[in-house]
């Protein structure tokens, strides 16, 4: 296990909301290992966001374990918090608003640095900015400008740049190239994927976009109102995907083609209240599989194969 | 990765290649091709030379105070521009040398309040829960005050002089600022840059001042020149009613008060420094308005 | 690009050389420089490009919408059914509008008005078209709801009541009120969650063949296209630089414009090691490359490409491209 550079376990994050505990993660459980990538995918409202988020500590958990490196997260203090933040990273998904406006980019990428304190010397900080500015692909003549200046791929090698300035071991990646065009998402793909090879990165990758986190992941969790409801390497879970939900999100990709389209499931009804919910299984009402036991009994986290993690009563 | 040949290793070497571009010279841009404003800039930057030059212009003890009765009342003529009042001073001289401290009490009574308010409302707007109910209640007591009557309290009680009318005005207006910043602050904490700054390892002290306060600036400016009108007005009102600066030094609201029973029959004693208050205010407002509109961040089209 | 004299009649959009630009102080906008666009009736036409490329303001200009003062139509005729829109007085077309043809938005936050109740916003359209009463008018706002999948009974909701995809689907009942001939889609359901945007495709489809509707689909996603599209049009830079059926465009694709859209996506059946990205970005729209805008980017691009643009040229009935690579071949040379 010392390959395992994250453990989660059962993560919760509740927030109080006027009509009562809204579930936002439910009890998320993994492991990833050094070098490797998680995708966690998911439609709005699953939770996904929240539990990247809730990792860091950006939002308070409500409860679980988060074991990173071996240290336990939870039990971290501020200033012990702010020292393992060198190590995990957040990539956001807006290249906008996540870049202080009246910034420059040169400033808002050094700004890692100074805090942590990691290179006192101006100018060799200096240098180490364009350093990271090269790697992610910005030229130098861009070095005092501000982010409305420039297009969303830039401004997003800017947050990726930020990420990278005090040398993590591991990032977190919120839909990163969910706002940009198709050539240009590529294009950040492609480097994402460089510098975790060069550098030993390791990644969580969250999005809604399935055909994007099969490109970049090693395994994929997918997520349903708080809860991880499959999780498999990339290749078996577009192979033989178990929970119907799974099944139905891959069918409802848009397949660019003409021939051999595959059969689309469609989904009934809409997506239930994550405030206050029924311990049954939250897919039932939408599930043209659902039998009588799944309005009553939630189904557990199952090991149907090895690595191969399924939340149905359907697969037992 | 390949690494790249580079002639420079410190950040002087760099930036004599690259000239630095300002956000400074893209404001006032914005700004210039506002005219109103820019009528406003020049006419307060005329008001201010005024208010700082008044000695050169008119002598303080000759002219605005020297009580010269057998001039009294004169209408405005070759020798006194804008005539004299009813006890024989030069109205022009009193109004040039009122500017000064109108200006001062203007600026100075609002420096305090966007510092104390704007603290208190910045603190108040990033912690939130019960630090912001806490501090926005207790400012809501100063707020139910009138500023006209607080300054009336704190005058009344410990004397009329320039201090303590400053710092009564701007107590007045420190719930205003704190209001003003909080919710400039509410709106920017809850941005992803923000997220991001926490992310790489700030404190809360660093978020606000390098990353809130910094963008609340634009609505913070447009309020202060605002505020600092609506002080002078205040000042003006107090002496008015005899309990701001007292005669015989020159200030607009008490050329005013003393100037109003001969009104009638000699309309410029009022209308000098009527003027002078109007045309503070106006330029202060266009300068207020064009600022505003000049600091959105124009970005996409 | 010549028209092509088949299939003439029954024509629901005809778009010929339209050159849109926005004008202001410092700087001109060259949105669209010269769409040639056909869409026959009952036939859908997507139209694929990227941000910047053109393809809202051409949808706005079949409804006479660009915003003025700045978007000034330089050149080019818009024709609906024959019918110049141009041409249209302000009564022809507030008549035209919701009527003949709809169009739904990208965002159904923004689309709906979030003080009328939906059903009424149903309503508003068959009242000023048809001519209804308020009672006739929301017995068949309410059919529209049941057609679109939403309960006749939640006529009387806001929208705020209604999750991200419903309102999408109401938006689509407003549109289709009146039964227009053409329906113009922008981006329908790039905000929706993916199995959500396949409830509304599924919906689109349905109600496209049951109306007999022609309709234009203005997206990125090439897999849309694939599910809902007759006809593709691609567009760069103001330009349709590639147009044909779908066989044309999926199967036998010519222009490196098009061969690049293909190659940036990520397949879910293919694992590749890397994504083939168009390099470079989109173009200033305020600073055009001379010659052919695309070659900046183009693999392809040879020297006259930097200083000739590329006439079009019509390889078969269905399929033309614009590209200095086709000019005296049918072949493929990607």
């Amino acid at each position: 296990m010392s390959n395992t550079l994250l453990e989660v376990k059962n993560l919760k994050k509740y927030f109080k909301v006027p009509k009562g505990m809204l579930h936002a993660v439910d009890g998320v459980s993994f492991n990833i290992e050094k070098g490797k990538t998680l995708g966690i995918v998911g439609e709005s409202g699953c939770g996904k966001t929240t539990a990247g988020r809730a990792i860091l500590r950006l939002e308070e958990p409500t409860s679980g374990e988060i074991i990173f490196d071996g240290i336990d997260v939870m039990k971290l203090n501020k200033k012990e918090m702010r020292h393992i933040r060198r190590d995990m990273q957040l990539i956001f998904q807006d290249p906008f608003s996540s870049l202080n406006p009246r910034k420059t980019i040169t400033q808002t990428i050094e700004e890692p640095l100074i805090l942590s304190k990691m290179i006192p010397d101006s100018d060799k900080r200096f240098m180490r900015v364009m350093e990271l500015m090269d790697t992610v692909g910005l030229a130098e003549r861009l070095v005092n400008t501000y982010p409305h200046e420039l297009d969303g791929g830039r401004r997003q090698r800017i947050g990726i740049a930020r990420a990278l300035a005090m040398n993590p071991k591991f990032i977190i990646c919120d839909e990163p190239v969910s706002a940009l065009d198709v050539s240009i998402q590529a294009q950040i793909l492609n480097l994402m994927k460089k510098i975790q090879r060069e550098m030993g990165l390791t990644y969580i990758f969250i999005t809604h976009d399935l055909s994007v986190v099969n490109h970049f992941s090693d395994d994929i969790a997918v997520m349903y109102l708080g809860r991880m409801i499959e999780k498999a390497p990339s290749e078996q879970l577009f192979a033989k995907p178990m929970h119907p939900y799974t099944k139905a999100l891959l069918s409802a990709i848009p397949v660019p083609r003409i021939h051999n389209r595959p059969e689309r499931i469609l989904l009934r009804g809409e997506i239930t209240s994550p405030i206050n919910p029924e311990p049954v299984c939250r897919f039932a009402n939408r599930c043209n599989f659902a039998m009588p036991i799944c309005t009553k009994e939630e189904p557990a986290l199952i090991e149907i194969e090895p690595d191969h993690f399924v939340s149905c009563h359907l697969c037992k | 990765m390949e690494s790249t040949t580079r002639n420079y290793t410190t950040r002087k070497e760099f930036f004599k290649q690259y000239k630095k571009k300002s956000r400074m010279q893209e404001i006032w841009r914005m700004f210039c091709k506002n005219k109103l404003a820019v009528l406003g800039l020049i006419l307060f930057i005329i008001i201010v030379a005024v208010a700082v030059a008044a000695p050169l212009i008119a002598d303080y003890n000759q002219e605005a105070l020297k009580i010269n009765v057998p001039q009294r009342l004169k209408a405005p003529n070759s020798e006194h521009i804008l005539g004299t009042d009813e006890m024989g001073r030069d109205i022009f001289a009193r109004i040039v040398h009122g500017a000064r401290i109108s200006l001062v009490v203007g600026l100075s009574s609002v420096a305090l309040a966007l510092f104390i308010g704007g603290a208190f409302g910045a603190i108040a707007g990033f912690f939130g829960g019960k630090t912001d109910n806490f501090i926005m209640r207790a400012m809501d007591v100063f707020l139910c005050l009138p500023d006209v009557l607080l300054a009336l309290a704190i005058v009344a009680a410990f004397g009329t002089n320039l201090v303590n009318m400053t710092i009564a005005i701007g107590l007045s207006f420190t719930p205003k600022f704190s209001r003003v910043v909080r919710s400039a602050v509410m709106t920017v904490r809850g941005i992803e840059y923000v997220e991001a700054a926490r992310a790489i390892g700030s404190t809360n002290t660093h978020i606000i001042t390098n990353h809130i306060l910094i963008n609340c600036i634009g609505p913070i400016i447009v309020q202060v020149t605002l505020y600092v009108a609506s002080a002078i007005l205040t000042i003006s009102a107090l002496s008015f009613i005899g309990l701001g600066i007292q005669a015989p030094i020159p200030e607009w609201g008490n050329m005013l008060a003393s100037g109003r029973a001969y009104m009638r029959d000699h309309a410029y004693i009022v209308m000098a420094p009527g003027l002078a208050i109007f045309v503070t205010i106006l330029a202060l407002n266009l300068l207020g308005d064009g600022l505003r509109d000049a600091l959105d961040p124009r970005l996409k089209q | 690009m010549d028209i092509k004299k088949v299939n003439e009649d029954g024509n629901t959009l005809e778009i010929r050389n339209l050159v849109i630009h926005y004008i202001s102080d410092d700087e001109t906008v060259k949105a669209v420089n010269g769409v040639d666009i056909i869409i026959r009736s009952g036939k859908t036409l997507g139209l694929v490009g990227e941000t910047g490329a053109g393809k809202t303001t051409t949808a706005l200009s079949i409804l006479n919408l660009v915003p003025e003062p700045q978007g000034k139509i330089i050149s080019g005729e818009v024709l609906l059914e024959g019918k110049s829109v141009f041409e249209m007085t302000e009564h022809e077309l507030q008549d035209m509008r919701g009527d003949k043809v709809a169009m739904i938005f990208q965002d159904p936050m923004t689309s709906l008005n979030p003080v009328l109740t939906v059903g009424d916003q149903i309503a508003e359209s068959l009242e000023i078209h048809r001519k209804l009463n308020k009672d006739e008018a929301m017995k068949q706002a309410k059919e529209m709801l049941e057609m679109v999948g939403i309960p006749a009974e939640r006529a009387y909701e806001y929208p705020y009541q209604f999750s991200g995809g419903m309102k999408q689907r109401v938006v689509i009942a407003i549109a289709l009120a009146c039964s227009p001939d053409l329906l113009i889609a922008d981006e329908p359901t790039t905000a929706l969650d993916v199995t959500i945007q396949a409830q509304v495709l599924n919906l689109i489809n349905e109600l496209k063949q049951k109306y007999h509707m022609s309709m234009l689909m203005i997206t990125h996603d090439l897999g849309i296209v694939a599910e809902v599209c007759d006809e593709v049009s691609v567009i760069y830079g103001g330009r349709i630089v590639e147009h044909g059926t779908l066989e044309d465009i999926f199967d036998n694709m010519r222009h490196p414009y098009t061969k690049g859209l293909f190659g940036a996506l990520p397949d879910i059946e293919v694992r590749r090691s890397e994504l083939k990205p168009i390099k470079g970005l989109m173009p200033d729209p305020t600073n055009l490359p001379p010659g052919c805008s695309f070659h900046p980017r183009c693999d392809y691009a040879m020297e006259v490409c930097s200083k000739v643009a590329p006439e079009n040229r019509w390889l078969d009935d269905t399929h033309c491209v614009e590209c200095h690579l086709y000019k005296d071949t049918n072949e493929s040379r990607l």
